[in-house]
């Protein structure tokens, strides 16, 4: 019986055939952090948005955010996480510039992770999706 | 619009069950009807189900259809499903709250049912990962227990609360769970186990948490006509509400001390009702983790904000303090089968209000809450009364 394992796979349709905000993840392979800003209002917005809740318009141009910020708050789980993701495993808020991003730190000692620290954009490539697409994900390390 | 009660209720033992989610849901059913002399299936005129992720463990959708089938209700007026995550049992209640005040509906069940348990534990794990935002936040690994721990630790930082004050309301409900047969956990839990138990997310231990649980719930829902044939102690309806803060953790209020939505929805609630904190018996929060339970005192209006963790220290929320908070045993103690649980709350306060709780009963409790969440941004509320 072939496996199908979209219903188990985490991560999101990252490629331009799905998802029509991969010019995020392109970026994001280059080592860029970008989002949206809104050609309506202005409005840059986190995470990257194809309709903006301020003026509902649907048109919007890629920014570069600071590809640094600091950790606003952060916990550590040790036990208790999904298949495939393992403990201890740093979740944290980093603040990069007036945004709030919601991440993971790695490289770190999780007992040297604390609030106000500065960390960095750190690509992290996951699981390829079923078409053989590299994926990635904007995980931080300390600066 | 009409005035609407609870008239039946009835709960499924909850656990990590031998059982199917059709069994499940012919557990709570047949106890819900028992509840109820007189009433067949058949005299019902709606469904409305709380399920939040069948398609993942059962492999099931069309979920009220299969419920109505397996319980012999034939919906002629409303028969629908909610999902709406932690959170779906009492949306469902509103909805048929809402049918039945509008004089759409006369006499409805409302039914939570979740078979959460795998084969494989771990995947259990990873369903409960489609409640947060899959592209921005669960592609990381992220589940509930670090958003609740970040908004202890900044109740901790703000307020002094302490891993003491988290490991009494684990206490307090573990205890309370091992006075309901349906519970979970029935062993009790001392304040040394508590705090010695593994560290899930730091400052959250295990048995500040609830545990992946199996279960269904069932409440009859009726028009002031057909309550009054049906029970001489109808349990009413009072007021209700509901608040949404945001979906994602970066766009909840920054500081995740403070639950505004859960504030502004239990402030409709008591206007609706014409009732105030202090008016509150008993009341079922949603304490999938410990700091939930001390942020709903403080947000719900039991202490001022700040205060939860002394209130909970000074037993101002058990027995013989000022409102019996979680005599069930709450979700750590119950369990938190997703869509039964808001379900089960209602049942809890059905059978307080109508002094049937056996060991559990609050003496003489005349007004009842429900708070279900589902996240920390949104929040439902619902205010039961006696006669
Ligand atoms: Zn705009």
């Amino acid at each position: 019986m072939k496996t199908y394992f979209r219903a188990t796979d985490p991560y999101p349709l990252e490629a331009s055939d799905w998802n029509k905000l991969h010019g995020f993840y392109d970026a994001l392979a280059a080592g860029r952090l970008v989002s949206t800003r809104c050609d309506g209002c202005g409005h840059v917005a986190w995470p990257p948005r194809g309709f903006c809740p301020e003026c509902a318009s649907d048109r919007y141009t890629w920014v570069d955010l600071p590809a640094e910020g600091r950790i606003h708050g952060f916990t550590v789980q040790h036990a208790g996480l999904p298949a495939g993701f393992t403990g201890a495993r740093v979740f944290a808020i980093v603040k990069v510039d007036t945004h709030r991003i919601f991440s993971v730190i790695i490289d770190a000692d999780p007992s040297t992770v604390s609030i106000g620290q500065r960390v960095t954009l750190a690509p992290i490539r996951v699981d390829d999706d079923p078409k053989g697409n590299a994926r990635w994900l904007p995980a931080f390390r300390p600066a | 619009m009409r005035k609407v009660a609870l008239v039946g209720a009835g709960v499924s033992k909850f656990g990590v069950r031998k059982a199917t989610y059709r069994d499940l849901i012919w557990e709570a059913g047949k106890a819900c009807f028992d509840s109820v002399p007189g009433v067949r299936p058949k005299d019902l005129d709606g469904l409305v189900v709380g399920s939040v992720m069948p398609e993942r463990t059962a492999f099931q959708s069309h979920i009220s259809s299969l419920a109505a089938e397996a319980l012999g209700i034939r919906p002629s007026t409303l028969s629908a499903r909610t999902e709406h995550m932690c959170a779906s049992g009492t949306v469902g209640i509103r909805y048929a709250y809402a049918f039945i005040a509008a004089g759409l509906a006369d006499l409805v069940m409302v039914l939570g049912v979740e078979k959460l348990n795998q084969p494989q534990g771990e995947e259990a794990i990873l369903n409960m990962g489609t409640g947060v935002d899959r592209e921005w936040e669960a592609a990381f690994g992220l589940t509930a227990p670090p958003c609740f721990a970040l908004a202890a630790q900044r109740h901790m930082a703000e307020y002094g609360t302490t891993e003491q004050h988290f490991g009494l309301v684990g206490v307090k409900n573990h205890t309370h769970a091992s006075k309901n047969p349906n519970a979970h956990f029935q062993k009790g839990a001392t304040l040394d186990q508590v705090l010695g138990s593994r560290m899930i997310a730091s400052p959250l231990r295990l048995f500040m948490c609830s545990p992946i649980t199996d279960g269904a719930a069932a409440v009859i829902v009726a028009s002031e006509e057909r309550a009054r044939a049906l029970t001489d102690r109808p349990v009413w309806i009072r007021g209700t509400g509901q608040a949404l803060d945001g979906f994602q953790l970066t766009s909840l209020h920054e500081d995740y001390a403070h639950w505004p939505a859960l504030k502004r929805a239990g402030e409709a609630a008591y206007r609706m009702a014409g009732l105030e904190p202090k008016d509150v018996d008993v009341a079922e929060v949603h304490d999938c983790f410990a700091i939930a339970e001390i942020i709903a005192y403080e947000e719900l209006g039991f202490c001022k904000k700040g205060e939860g963790g002394a209130f909970v220290e000074a037993g101002r929320s058990d027995y013989g303090g000022d409102v019996v908070v979680n005599p069930r045993g709450g979700l750590m103690g119950c369990g938190h089968p997703l869509g039964a649980t808001g379900v089960a709350q209602a049942a809890e306060v059905w059978a307080q209000l109508r002094g049937e709780a056996g060991a559990r009963q609050v003496p003489d409790a005349a007004v009842g809450v429900t708070h279900n969440n589902s996240g920390m941004g949104e929040h439902v509320v619902m205010i039961y009364g006696r006669e």
